[in-house]
């Protein structure tokens, strides 16, 4: 049985860029793509980076450091510099409020 | 830049008497970095044993400029200069290290071993409240703002490199006379490397080149070589040169293929010009002659190669080094000693040139008092600039030699120098 977590409402979320939360003092980013909502941790697996600042190109995160990017449905890294994927976390979006399974 | 140094007179017209101011004057010196590092010649930078993974990188220098030599991912070696090219910072601290990448510390642009601009942060800008601010222009191209590449040439695990991407192959620069020495040394075997010397010479850095050009001071001013029987003046020898006189190789074979032969022989293998001196651990000239000394009809048993303007390349008996001239400044210049070794070394040969290096390096028995003596020229030349020193020994002229009594590779530089620093300025905007 998951644990859901409200981490944010829907409504704060825009195409083209994430937001950061920090459900349990942990750092994820949100990303809505085409009206489905994604999250990832929000540090880049290459550089000190943080993925909610970077550009949303397709499914893809391009990291505002280096340009690296990563698949937002899985969490795989598809440019480099980056070569290590990075964790996705499961979403629900109910009542206007995104979930996230942090199990 | 351009700069036109003040000319310089050489007294007797050829280059048998060389002016002080050749070694003291700072404009003279960028010039010969310009026209000498920078332009038209290959520089040393390193040997592939010294990188031998990918990712592995080493930061040397051309000429006074700051370079990496590294191994991309695919094996190949690429020398990139140690200059970012954003706001020109000096980026890579470490001497040697692997690295998947190199990122400038001041604003974390990142780039590949070969040189590529991998990354730069904010390059589409930062949003803030709904709205992009700055970024790079929509025309930056990554791909113009690369790592300056030097062309790369490497032959037998020796690396060479150019700013100049229109230079000559290495082995039009080398001339058939060098190469066959350089193929010699460096005949295929892979190197291992035994270890570093590094030491600051507060003297011009040409008097390394011509201290290695210079046969007649061996057997005067290291008594050590002497005393213990490794340079005799009249040991078999030669002195060649390529077609320039730029390069030089000093080529000597001590008597029995170097091993002492009679009563000493069986003591120590050394036989002393004073007999009663004695090592006290022999095994400092426990020489072992190796097969691939020999070339064609002779066997030399030291092999002083200069390979203008950078390094010299160094058999010494059993002892096998690089030695490079890092210029900084007409007055000093750094010499960094790469003593290495061949692969199918058995582990007593490996202990004998481990020994031997003993020799050589800032406080070798022998290399020592080479820095020396160009630390005290330096002090002579810079207190008098207008005076000349003599290179007269064995005539006036240049030419090969099959003896040592002679300081014709000297003045066989100096020709060459000549040339090189009084041709009429090009439009030679410094190079890449």
């Amino acid at each position: 049985m998951s644990n859901w977590t409200d981490v944010a409402a829907e409504a704060d979320l825009f195409e083209g860029a994430g937001i950061p939360v920090s459900p349990g003092g942990r750092d994820i980013a949100l990303f809505a793509v085409e009206g489905e909502v994604f999250a990832t941790d929000n540090l880049c697996t290459h550089g000190n980076a943080r993925l909610c600042d970077g550009f949303v190109e397709g499914h893809e995160i391009e990291c505002p450091f280096h340009q690296g990017r990563f698949d937002l449905r899985t969490g795989e890294a598809t440019l480099p510099p980056c070569t290590q994927p990075i964790k996705v976390w499961p979403v629900k979006v109910e009542g206007g409020r995104v979930f996230l399974s942090l199990g | 830049m351009s700069v036109s140094p003040d000319a310089l007179h050489w007294e007797a017209g050829g280059t048998s008497r060389i002016p002080f101011a050749v070694y003291t004057d700072e404009q003279r010196h960028q010039r010969e970095l310009e026209r000498i590092f920078y332009q038209g010649h290959w520089c040393y930078v390193g040997l592939e044993a010294e990188i031998p993974n990918a990712g592995d990188f080493k930061r040397t220098v051309v000429g006074e400029r700051s370079v990496i030599m590294t191994r991309a991912a695919d094996g190949q070696i690429h020398v990139v200069e140690n200059v970012c090219a954003h706001r020109g910072m000096r980026f890579c601290r470490k001497r040697h290290g692997n690295a998947t990448e190199f990122v400038c510390p001041y604003h974390q642009w990142s780039y590949q071993p070969d040189g590529t601009l991998q990354g730069v942060p904010f390059r589409r800008g930062v949003r803030q409240d709904g709205k992009v601010n700055g970024g790079m222009p929509a025309d930056f191209n990554p791909k113009d703002h690369g790592l300056t590449r030097l062309k790369v040439a490497v032959r037998g695990g020796v690396v060479f490199a150019s700013f100049d991407h229109d230079v000559e192959s290495l082995e039009d620069y080398m001339g058939p006379t060098i190469l066959q020495y350089f193929d010699r040394l460096f005949n295929g075997r892979k190197l291992t490397i035994l270890g570093y010397n590094r030491q600051r010479i507060p003297g011009n850095w040409k008097l390394m080149q011509e201290n290695i050009k210079d046969p007649y001071h061996p057997g005067l001013l290291h008594t050590w070589f002497v005393t213990f029987g490794l340079w005799r003046a009249d040991n078999r020898s030669e002195l060649r040169m390529d077609a320039h006189h730029r390069h030089a190789a000093m080529v000597s074979t001590r008597g029995s293929m170097g091993q002492a032969s009679g009563q000493a022989a069986h003591v120590t293998q050394v036989s002393s010009f004073k007999e009663s001196m004695q090592l006290e651990d022999p095994r400092f000239l426990d020489i072992v002659p190796e097969p691939w000394w020999q070339l064609e009809d002779k066997t030399p048993t030291a092999v002083m190669t200069t390979l203008f303007p950078s390094v010299i390349f160094q058999q010494q008996v059993n002892s096998v080094s690089t030695r490079h001239i890092q210029p900084d400044g007409h007055g000093a210049f750094d010499f960094v000693w790469t003593h290495f070794g061949f692969e199918d070394d058995t582990p007593e040969m490996t202990q004998r040139r481990l020994r031997q290096a003993n020799l050589f390096g800032p406080a070798g028995f022998v290399s020592a008092d080479d820095g020396e003596v160009i630390e005290f020229s330096q002090q002579a030349f810079e207190s008098k600039p207008q005076h000349r020193a003599l290179a007269e020994l064995g005539g006036r002229e240049v030419g090969e030699t099959d003896h040592m009594v002679t300081e014709t590779l000297i003045r066989g530089m100096y020709e060459y120098w000549r040339k090189v620093m009084e041709a009429p300025e090009k439009c030679d905007g410094g190079a890449a």
